[in-house]
């Protein structure tokens, strides 16, 4: 029996459709964009932010590889298994920091085309199984 | 405005000392340490600042200096603490609140990697960030440091070099965690911790205590001959365009200076001078590409050169522009509300020409900068 899915938190990314997005904000005044979705323009300082479902395709923008275990809050597998970590730039003007598919420095290039996923990270204390986006390299 | 100056500098040495003291009598001893220095009595202090991010009681001062009643003030800016209570005590003194004042910083920090915020205590939604894995260090001075090497070709080479003089300077220092040098294969074979970033190329966070007597001018000169000028001390946030530690995202269409440009820019404009008038600099070096980007950042070269400045020898105690004489946070550790103080002592000492074999010859002017989370910075210039 497959476990139940959970959001890691809710508004960050559409889900339950096919494509999921991550969810942003753009203001409509100079057209900045933010993620996540909030009120207050960070650039106007005015609330003039509206909803903006972001493009699942971008290009690396930096990298690294988490190498240690993370001081709590992180929940990750046990014992711990090293991450990619990297800066993803989206053609809505947005560079998005998230955990990366692979470990293997040798696998990312900057500049390389990455793919939004919705992947497993950890099970919470009801056995849900907790997801969140990953960016993933897009295989030539 | 009132000119400021520094009449007097304490420390309590970096490293980590377990049950022996703690974090508060680091302090403590550094105040006093301070005072001596100065000259000065702790009845004639009329405020103090203390700075800490994980000890908040820096007024309990006053029970064991005497009940003065003197208003102590707790600051916490992430590791640009220092930079707030010196700043703080500037500006008082400066606006002729206080005639004389006193900054201080002490920290007990636990071994191991600095989570960068505390989701529940900071009181930002940040939890699912940190469950993630994304609220840890140095991974995004890391990302900050390869963007850097893929625009400007700055090398692997060079981020060991940095740690290489780091530790040769803080060989010469008797307040270093680390008063050993390093061979440069030592360094360069040292753990991969967060690519391209290796162990011995980063800092430790530890314990450890500083203080400075800050006075008006006037009073200075009845204490010394030779009093150091507090020229500027500025701190800022960050502005819109700009990527710091951490980020959940960042512009790509807008490219913001970051803090530190904006505390150095705003430091020499208030200093009246620019930064080829530096004989000396401590800088932020969190991990040896940030000793590379800070130098860039306060201008002590073009954007994209503070590597070629490493390879110059510029940076070297005897090259045009010699940074972290006092082996930085590399071999000093970083003892975070005591960091940015660590850095004035020593530019403090180089300016006295009480460095010993440290000594930058003849340096009259000197720069400290500090750079903490989410996006904070101070810098201070110094002149004698």
């Amino acid at each position: 029996m497959s476990k139940k899915q959970v959001p890691v938190q809710e508004g960050l990314f559409t889900w339950g459709v096919e494509e999921p997005q991550l969810i942003g904000s753009k203001c409509t005044r100079c057209g900045e964009v933010t993620f996540p979705e909030q009120q207050i323009c960070p650039n106007c300082c005015t609330q003039t932010m509206e909803r903006l479902l972001l493009g699942r395709m971008g290009k690396l923008y930096s990298f690294t590889i988490q190498r240690h275990q993370p001081p709590p809050p992180y929940r990750g597998p046990d014992p711990f298994i090293p991450y990619g970590v990297g800066e993803v730039e989206l053609p809505e003007g947005v560079i998005i920091t998230s955990v990366l598919t692979e470990d293997d420095p040798e696998a990312f290039k900057i500049g390389m085309e990455m793919e939004l996923v919705i992947e497993r990270f950890f099970e919470d204390e009801e056995g849900n199984e907790v997801v969140c986006y990953k960016f993933k390299p897009v295989s030539e | 405005m009132r000119e400021v100056a520094i009449i007097g500098v304490g420390i309590h040495k970096f490293g980590r000392f377990g049950d022996e003291k703690t974090g508060y009598e680091m302090g403590r001893d550094a105040v006093i340490d301070a005072l001596k220095d100065a000259g000065i009595e702790w009845k004639l202090i009329q405020a103090g600042y203390s700075g800490s991010v994980v000890g908040r009681f820096g007024d309990a001062i006053v029970q064991d200096l005497g009940l003065t009643g003197i208003p102590v003030m707790n600051v916490s800016n992430a590791c640009a603490t220092s930079g707030s209570a010196v700043t703080l005590g500037y500006q008082a003194v400066a606006a002729g609140f206080y005639d004389v004042v006193l900054a201080f910083g002490y920290e007990k920090m636990p071994r191991g990697f600095i989570a960068i915020a505390d989701p529940g205590a900071s009181g930002m939604r940040l939890l699912w960030f940190g469950t993630i894995g994304l609220l840890v260090n140095p991974l995004y001075f890391a990302m900050k440091i390869r963007r850097h090497m893929e625009e400007y070709g700055t090398t692997e080479d060079q981020l060991v070099k940095v740690s290489v003089k780091s530790h040769k300077n803080g060989s010469l220092n008797p307040n270093a965690m680390y008063q050993k040098a390093l061979t440069y294969e030592e360094i360069a074979e040292s753990r991969m911790v967060c690519d391209p970033i290796r162990l011995y190329e980063l800092c430790a966070p530890n314990e450890g205590g500083a203080a400075v007597v800050i006075c008006s001018m006037d009073v200075a000169r009845r204490y010394t001959a030779n009093p150091v000028r507090i020229a500027a001390s500025v701190f800022k946030t960050r502005l819109y365009g700009t990527a710091e530690v951490p980020h959940i995202y960042r512009s790509a269409t807008i490219k913001a200076p970051t803090p530190v440009m904006e505390a150095a820019k705003e430091a020499y404009e208030s200093a009246g001078i620019g930064p080829e008038d530096l004989d000396v600099a401590e800088v932020q070096d969190t991990h040896s590409g940030d000793e590379i980007m800070h130098c860039e950042e306060v201008g002590l070269c073009p954007p994209g050169e503070g590597g070629r400045l490493l390879d110059e020898g510029a940076t070297e105690i005897g090259g045009r522009i010699p940074v972290n004489t006092g082996g930085g946070l590399i071999s000093c550790g970083e003892a975070l509300g005591a960091s940015g103080l660590r850095q004035i002592h020593e530019i403090v000492l180089q300016l006295r020409g009480d460095a010993g074999p440290r000594q930058v010859k003849d340096a009259k002017v000197g720069l400290t900068q500090v750079y903490g989370a989410p996006g904070v910075s101070s810098v201070i210039i110094l002149k004698r």
